[in-house]
């Protein structure tokens, strides 16, 4: 099956992913398949969770923190500043402490608290999460396309779903038993109503952010997950091993494509004795990757003459993968 | 009072008596229990406090990406909870 059957075949899919190792095309790939979408008529976002976002350079134009900006026609791209939305987040935890509170200045250690939480490691990880589901649950567009951070990270990504997950039932836990006591203490004392919990009300939001995010990233029907490996050694054996690490997370994977492939005419031609090995190598991991992988594999995408940037070169790269 | 029926005021009467009634039994039976509940959801609460804002007692607990969601809910809470924690335990913590 190629991609474009892919494509079609699925029409209720809505959230696209590009995974794979670093280097390896995850952006050039998303903005292709993102123009494709786009000059089919479809509404399409391509927004990047890297915090080194390279969709700004891809095309051509500066996107970085300002919302989703209109590429071409029913495309439009975001890059997240997880820096300014940590600053907007803490000054709206700020002032909902100095609103809840009528206080003129938010307390020292107070301060200090929110200073330290941002600069933890995980924060900008944790904030770009918290912008996608921003981003997603609006469903302003026919198609979300994920460009994904390298393998590792994007592991951590995923899990991090699900580690929130854990964190928030336990404590969500925690918060239900201690209402209960309440409840109890205003049965003994006939009180008719006990005040309402925020703590636990905004556990319940924030669970179903969480639940957003984490039910997009294994939704079999809505999402594709498509790794992106290059023939070499390596980068089959960690893509292999990552694919397995991904089912466990449940992350629905719809196949692999294969890039920097060198043009085969080559082979026909008087080439350089470098140039030569590199093909005979790629050859033989051409056909690894066709015996390990087999129907998975949905294109082959050849070595181009430049790089992509600009939009001419991702029609260029787009014609290649979708015909 | 002038618009209070007399059956109201009877009952006014007789309510108080049930009050004063409840009360007592209230004190007698149930006193204890309200008071160990409201104890026992303040040691929870404390808890909970800890494995959300740990770090305030460097304590290092889990992403605090969401945790700040809940600061602004714990900011009176947080003096005694720190009080609490910090405190140095000796043997008549176990008697009273």
């Amino acid at each position: 099956m190629s991609l474009k059957e892919v494509f079609e075949k699925n029409p209720n899919r809505r959230y696209i992913m590009f995974g794979g190792k670093g280097g390896l095309g995850k952006t050039t790939f998303s903005a292709a398949t993102a123009y494709w979408l786009a000059s089919q008529g479809k509404k399409v976002l391509v927004f990047s969770v890297d915090p080194q976002a390279s969709l700004t350079d891809i095309f051509q134009k500066d996107i970085f923190g300002k919302g989703a900006v209109p590429i071409m026609q029913n495309l439009w791209a975001q890059e997240i500043d997880a820096d300014s939305h940590i600053k907007a987040y803490q000054n709206e935890i700020r002032k909902k402490i100095l609103d809840m509170y009528g206080f003129d200045a938010v307390p020292e250690e107070i301060e200090d608290y929110i200073q330290a939480a941002s600069a933890e490691p995980a924060m900008e990880e944790s904030a770009i999460f918290d912008a996608v589901v921003d981003i997603v649950v609006k469903g302003d567009y026919d198609y979300y396309i994920y460009d994904l951070v390298p393998l590792g990270h994007a592991l951590y990504y995923l899990s991090m779903a699900k580690v929130y997950d854990e964190w928030i039932n336990k404590i969500t836990k925690l918060r239900e038993e201690m209402r209960e006591y309440e409840t109890m203490v205003s049965k003994i004392k006939r009180q008719k109503e006990t005040d309402e919990d925020k703590i636990l009300t905004e556990l319940q939001y924030i669970k179903g952010r969480i639940n957003a995010s984490s039910s997009i990233l294994t939704d079999k029907e809505k999402t594709a997950f498509f790794f992106v490996v290059v023939p070499e050694e390596m980068i089959i054996l960690d893509t292999q091993k990552a694919a397995e690490l991904f089912a466990k997370f449940d992350v629905p994977i719809a196949g692999y494509v294969v890039n920097r492939v060198l043009p085969p005419e080559l082979r026909t031609q008087t080439v350089p004795a470098y140039l030569q090995n590199r093909l005979q190598m790629q050859s033989a991991y051409i056909d690894k990757i066709h015996t390990t992988l087999g129907n998975q594999v949905l294109g082959m995408v050849p070595e181009m003459e430049r790089d992509v940037t600009g939009l001419a070169m991702i029609e260029k790269l787009a014609k290649i993968m979708y015909g | 009072m002038p618009d209070e029926t007399p059956k109201q005021a009877k009952r006014g009467g007789l309510g108080g008596l049930l009050d004063n009634f409840k009360e007592v039994m209230y004190g007698m039976a149930a006193h204890d229990m309200s008071r160990y509940a409201i104890r026992t959801r303040a040691s929870m609460e404390h808890l909970f406090i800890l494995i959300t804002m740990g770090d305030l007692i460097g304590v290092p607990i889990l992403p605090p990406y969401y945790s700040l969601r809940l600061l602004p809910y714990v900011v009176p809470n947080i003096a005694t909870w720190k009080r609490r924690m910090l405190r140095e335990k000796d043997v008549s913590d176990a008697m009273f």
